[in-house]
This record gives structure tokens, C-alpha cells and sequence, in this order.
């Protein structure tokens, strides 16, 4: 296989402009499969995933994240690696990628390898090198770890379907909220594109848990399922228009995650927002606790935003600013609400509700009792009763309630990676040793827990 | 004359571990004292309560098994579990704290003690053992080997809990080919993995300090290799060290070869 230009050049400089070239992915977590090790070669996986470091800027470091060469026949706008851009470029040997994983896995930096790539000659030849080397991570190396690899849009069905068979995870960047954004920006890719490979994955999903139910053994498609990003910020949507995209993901797509990643601008374009201000961090900060309530608080997208509220507030998060606007379902006796609401009010999480819905079974719970569960009562006490008292003489009045809430510091951390308990402590849960699993989300969503 | 007699306070004084806090238990059942009145204390305290009987109790590991079993079988794996975390903090009310738990629930023949969030004492419980498995979570991810002369992978870790026998077995089902040690350097213990065969614990009164920084050739250059990796990942236009030290610690980062030359803040 001949690989363009980049003899002469050290693993170490190959590490720099490949991993350099990546870190505007953001889905990097390594979540989603539980897998032992066989005991004759390496690696396991725990589906809670495991952070091994954090960068700079706050996002957790999981994965050995680069691409397997930065050159790309495309030109996508908002890219540092487009084709017009004149930049160091540099690839990988799959024996080189393959190195490093094994040898950053044996010291515990990585959970495994995140591979993705510019398009170098055409889609397939990019997807037959991908392919190439999990290949041999998996079979020369009996490498057992995490490996979350991208689908090239446009490479042939059966290169995507051997591909899925030896990763964790898959993902198809959708890129930008909608056609038309992809259209402006990014002109050699198109919507159908895209969203072929993420539909095939998806049916390959589904029958693989099919065949898993019949013969134990099947090999496994993508067991951790699969993801996207969108980029926000470098077109014009509204945070509403890019929820009912990311909810029609979960919902038609059977996505396991989407992740939203802030603009950063590195090309000059006449195409591309300036944003004086930076990444927009706290509008992606908003669009990442707005997933969080679909995926498992039960709440809908049109709920939380509409033609006429089509952004999201910036004051307040999103679950607080439904609760204000729904004072009629205030204030809830914690004794008798069933879990579903309960997920509802603000200063309540997945776990606490859960804690909540066992220890009412064994008492009556009071004020002090929820405080020890782990309920954010400066939040909560204006929604809730306990036995039919409130915790104090309160109003429920959407000023006065939002003046108070407003007084408590909300504490932005920025760092939305994606990573699980981060995400959870956002909603001021104090139990945020796990992400909720898919169980716990079905469970929500159809009231059962 | 009236006599009236006050029931008298009996305290266990325990060896801190599993085997001292179970056996403790073992003898508040066996000597038939007043579940009530009575106290579990990790250790001796320097003051003593009037009007308190104190005994101390010696770690037996028949005793202690027995402890295990009936937990196990009244309560199931999971709070048997539990309580071994919790037991693996430094918390010096922990053995009490699981004591009157397991009477409680022994008591109410509630099999599902530790989701009665109501009591004071099983949040304790809970509280100490969700400590454990934060920092067990934490270490799965933040602990560093380094490849020794002859392929030896060695860590050192300072965690604040007892956590070692709870790390080895993620890492010995990781990487089952290799040999491995984990170093508690505050504990002076060690968990040692012979590739292909079962780990074991240890104290580490004969590990050479000097043994456990010769490196192998390559070592060097691989730690090199991920702290240029680390760099290059952060996103510059959202750098955030405030973050980035509230969600990996300095106490974690003392230990990661990554941090040690600064480089990449
Ligand atoms: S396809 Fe577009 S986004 Fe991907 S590397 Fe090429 S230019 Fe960049």
C-alpha cells in the first residue's frame, strides 16, 4: 500500500500534526461496551467508559484520538485539513498506529484508539486503510480495548460492514444541523451522503443484537453503539431547529450519542461567522444538558423550545426553565409523584430520584432525609412538597421563583466533552458515579423505575 | 433505696480492617451485648468516655468469615461489596457505621438495608463507599506504568483509601501477559501480577527504590510521546486549567508521567 509523502518524518512528528488534527472531534468517550479480557491477550472494556487524563482545556482524555492522515481531497470550510489549506501533512502506517496503541494501552494512557481520517485519494481507499489497521490491532495484536473508528461517507457498504465488525463504536459526522449549512460549508459533502452509512450501521446494529439472541456467539456489530457530531455555531440554526435534529437522531437513527462542538475558527472565510467572542461554550454547554433531558429525563424537544422560543435561556438551564414556565404541575408531594415527574424537578437527578423511589418504599421521607439522598434543596424546595408542607413559606410565582434561582450560582464548567459525570453534576445531582445506563433511560422514559 | 442502675456503654476497639471490624461484629453478637449501647471503634482513642466499658477485640479470621457469610447470605454480593469499600477508607466511624447497619437490618429481616436512604447510618455507609469507588474509578484511568529493564511494568500510586485489591483485578484481567506491580507508596504495600498466573498482595519492604526507576530503553520516549499527545489535544481557544485540575487533581497528577515536566498546561 503506498501511503503519500510523509517518509523521512518521526512517529513523534506524525503524532503531532495527526493528533493536532483531531482534537476538534469531540466524541471521544469510551463508553457503551462491557467486555472482560480473554485472558490470552489484551485489553478489556467497561461501559461506563474511563477517563485517563484531561487536557489544557478540561476534556477528559480517553482514547488515543488521531487521524490516520490529515491529507483531504475535500474542501470543508470550516477545516483546518481542506484541500486548499497549506499545512504540514502527514500519514500514519496502520504498523504505526498499531504501535502506538499497544504501547500507550500496556501503560494505561488510553482506553483504546479513536481513528479517524481526511479522505486520502477516495473514501474506499481511506476505508480499506482504516480497516486495515484495526485489522491488525485486533488480530495480530489481539488487541481487546476500545476502538471507536469513523465511517467514511461514500466508502462501499461492505468495506463499512467489515469494519463494524471489529469495532466498539462507529460514527458518521453529520457535521452541520442541517443540508443546507452543509451545503455552505462543507460543498463535496451531501446530506444523503451521510446519512446512508449512519442508516447501514444502524440496521447492522439491530440485526447483530438479532442474531445475538439466537446464537450466543454471533460476532458482535458495533456493541457500543453508534455516534455523530454537529457543529454549532458556523451556520445559522437555532437551538431548536438543531434539538429536533439531534432528537430525530435518537429517535429514527437509534443513536447513542450526538455530540455538538462549538465553532472554533481556524480559517479565514468569507463563509464562516467571526465570533468576536470565542467558541460559542455556552450555547453548546445549553445543547448538551438539552440532550441529557431527552435521553433520560423523558422530556421532548418541542418542550423545551418552540418557533417562538427557539433558543435556549441563557441565564437558566433548560430543565429549571421548563419548571418556571410549568408552575402548574408545581409544587409535587416527593411521598406520592411517580418517577417520571420526579425527574422533573429541578435539583433532582437520575439518582437521586432513583434513591428517592426506594426509600419511600421503607419510610416517609422528609426534608433532611432528601437533603442526605443527595437533592439540591436551594433548587428544589420551590417545586416540592414533603408530606404536604413545604420546606419553607414560599411563592410560586414565576418572578419571584426565578429571582431566587437565579441567585444561586450556576457553575459552568465548559467541559462537555461528553464525558458521563460531568454532565450529570449539571444537573446538581450529587451522585454522579455513573451514567445512567440505557435501562435506567428506557425505564424513565416509561415511568417504571 | 432505690438503685438505678444505668445501662452501661460497651465500645469495641477493632484492628482497622476488614477481618478487626467483622470479628468486632462477630463478638457483639457472640457476647450477646446490647446492640444499643454498644460501639464499634477502629483503634484506641486517647479520650475515654466515662461510664463506658471498653474491650478490645482481636482480628480472627474464622470469626470474620462468618461475618462475611451471613452478610453475604442475608444481604446479598453487592452490600457484602459495600461494605468492604467502605471498610477500605480512612474513616475512623466506618466500622460503626456498618455494625448498626447490619443490626438494623438483621432486626427489620430487610434484605435491602443499604436502599433505606432514611437512616442515617446506612448514608454513612453509603457516603464512605462511594468515596472508595470514586478514587478505584479515578485510579483505573489515572494510574501510569513504566516499562522496567526486562519488560516489568511498575505503577505507583498515593491513593487516600485501601484500594489495591479492588485495582488488580481490572489490570490483571487487562493485561494478563504482562507482569505487573501496583506500589501504594503510602501504605507501603504492593500488588504483584506474574503474566498468566493469579496476582498477589504484598508489603513492599523489599522493593529498591532505584530498582523501580530503571527504565527500559524505550521508556522514556514513550512517556515523551503522550505527554507531545496530551499537548496537542487541548483545544488552545478553550483552555481551562481550573477545569482541567477540578477533574484530575493535583494529588493524581503528582503520579502521571504526564505531568511531571509541566509541560503541557
Ligand atoms: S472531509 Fe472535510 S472535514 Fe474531513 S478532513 Fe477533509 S476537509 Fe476536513
Amino acid at each position: 500500500m503506498d501511503i503519500k509523502i510523509t517518509q523521512g518524518m518521526t512517529i513523534k512528528e506524525k503524532l503531532g500534526i495527526l493528533s493536532d488534527a483531531a482534537k476538534y472531534d469531540v466524541a471521544c468517550t469510551s463508553s457503551g461496551v462491557d467486555r472482560k479480557g480473554d485472558g490470552k491477550g489484551i485489553g478489556n472494556a467497561t461501559a461506563g467508559g474511563i477517563c485517563h487524563s484531561f487536557a489544557a482545556d478540561g476534556r477528559c482524555i480517553s482514547l488515543l484520538k488521531i487521524l490516520f492522515t490529515n491529507e483531504c481531497i475535500y474542501d470543508c470550510k470550516y477545516c483546518l485539513n481542506r484541500k486548499s489549506n497549506d499545512v504540514p501533512r502527514a500519514s500514519f502506517t496502520p504498523d504505526e498506529v498499531c504501535e502506538l496503541t499497544m504501547e500507550f494501552y500496556r501503560r494505561n494512557y488510553i482506553e483504546g484508539l479513536f481513528l479517524s481520517s481526511g479522505i486520502l485519494y477516495s473514501p474506499n481507499y481511506t476505508m480499506e486503510l482504516i480497516y486495515q489497521t484495526i485489522y491488525q490491532l485486533r488480530t495480530r495484536h489481539n488487541f481487546q480495548g476500545y476502538i471507536h473508528v469513523k465511517a467514511i461517507p461514500g466508502a462501499d457498504a461492505t468495506l463499512i460492514q467489515k469494519t463494524g465488525m471489529l469495532a466498539d463504536r462507529m460514527s458518521v459526522n453529520l457535521e452541520l444541523p442541517t443540508a443546507e449549512g452543509l451545503r455552505t460549508l462543507a460543498p463535496n459533502k451531501h446530506r444523503k451522503n451521510i446519512l446512508a452509512p449512519m442508516r447501514q450501521i444502524q440496521t447492522g446494529i439491530t440485526e447483530s443484537r438479532h442474531d445475538l439472541m439466537i446464537y450466543q456467539h454471533a460476532p458482535k456489530f458495533v456493541p457500543a453503539g453508534q455516534s455523530t457530531q454537529m457543529i454549532i455555531g458556523a451556520t445559522p440554526e437555532s437551538d431548536y431547529q438543531i434539538m429536533a435534529v439531534a432528537e430525530n437522531l435518537y429517535q429514527k437513527f437509534d443513536l447513542k450519542r450526538v455530540f455538538y462542538s462549538a465553532f472554533v475558527h481556524v480559517n479565514e472565510d468569507k463563509d464562516l461567522p467571526a465570533l468576536p467572542g470565542g467558541p460559542p461554550l455556552l450555547r453548546e454547554h445549553r445543547l448538551y444538558q438539552a440532550d441529557w433531558l431527552l435521553r433520560f429525563y423523558g422530556f421532548k424537544a418541542e418542550e423545551l423550545l418552540n418557533e417562538e422560543k427557539p433558543n435556549f435561556n441563557i441565564l437558566l438551564d433548560p430543565k429549571c426553565d421548563w419548571a418556571l414556565r410549568h408552575l402548574e404541575y408545581f409544587p409535587m408531594e416527593i411521598n406520592r409523584i411517580d418517577y417520571q415527574m420526579m425527574l422533573r424537578i429541578p435539583g433532582i437527578g437520575v439518582k437521586s430520584a432513583q434513591r428517592i423511589v426506594k426509600a419511600r418504599r421503607m419510610a416517609k421521607l422528609d426534608f433532611s432525609d432528601l437533603k442526605r439522598i443527595g437533592v439540591v434543596l436551594k433548587r428544589a424546595l420551590y417545586f416540592i412538597t414533603c408530606n404536604g408542607r413545604m420546606m419553607y413559606q414560599t411563592r410560586i410565582e414565576e418572578d419571584y421563583i426565578t429571582r431566587n434561582l437565579l441567585n444561586i450560582k450556576e457553575k459552568l464548567p465548559f467541559q462537555t466533552n461528553g464525558m458521563t459525570y460531568k454532565q450529570l453534576s449539571l444537573f446538581d445531582d450529587k451522585n454522579f458515579d455513573a451514567e445512567p445506563t440505557i435501562i435506567d433511560s428506557q425505564q424513565a422514559a416509561m415511568g417504571q423505575l | 433505696m432505690v438503685i438505678i442502675m444505668t445501662m452501661e456503654k460497651t465500645i469495641l476497639i477493632c484492628e482497622d480492617s476488614i477481618e478487626g471490624v467483622f470479628s468486632g461484629i462477630y463478638e457483639a453478637y457472640a457476647r450477646k451485648y446490647v446492640h444499643s449501647q454498644t460501639s464499634l471503634q477502629i483503634g484506641a482513642t486517647e479520650n475515654y468516655e466515662l461510664f463506658a466499658e471498653y474491650k478490645q477485640i482481636a482480628a480472627e479470621e474464622e470469626k470474620a468469615k462468618k461475618v462475611s457469610r451471613t452478610i453475604i447470605r442475608e444481604f446479598g454480593e453487592e452490600t457484602y461489596l459495600t461494605f468492604c469499600e467502605a471498610l477500605a477508607t480512612q474513616d475512623l466511624e466506618k466500622g460503626n457505621a456498618i455494625y448498626h447497619v447490619l443490626v438494623d437490618g438483621l432486626r427489620t429481616k430487610n434484605n435491602r438495608i443499604m436502599e433505606n436512604f432514611a437512616v442515617a447510618d446506612v448514608n454513612k455507609v453509603f457516603e464512605l463507599c462511594r468515596y472508595t469507588k470514586n478514587e478505584i474509578q479515578h485510579l483505573k484511568g489515572f494510574l501510569r506504568f513504566q516499562e522496567l529493564e526486562k519488560g516489568v511494568l511498575f505503577a505507583r500510586i498515593g491513593p487516600r483509601n485501601n484500594i489495591l485489591t479492588f485495582l488488580a483485578p481490572h489490570f490483571a484481567d487487562r493485561l494478563p501477559n504482562e507482569n505487573f506491580i501496583i506500589y501504594d507508596d503510602t501504605r507501603n504495600l504492593c500488588v504483584v501480577h506474574p503474566c498468566q498466573k493469579e496476582w498477589f498482595l504484598m508489603s513492599a519492604d523489599n522493593l529498591q527504590e532505584e530498582e523501580t526507576r530503571n527504565y527500559s530503553q524505550v521508556e522514556v520516549a514513550y512517556q515523551e510521546l503522550f505527554t507531545f499527545f496530551c499537548q496537542k489535544i487541548g483545544i488552545r481557544e478553550r483552555k481551562n486549567i481550573a477545569l482541567q485540575t477540578q477533574m484530575l487533581p493535583l494529588h493524581f497528577q503528582k503520579y502521571m508521567s504526564e505531568f511531571n515536566d509541566k509541560v503541557y498546561k
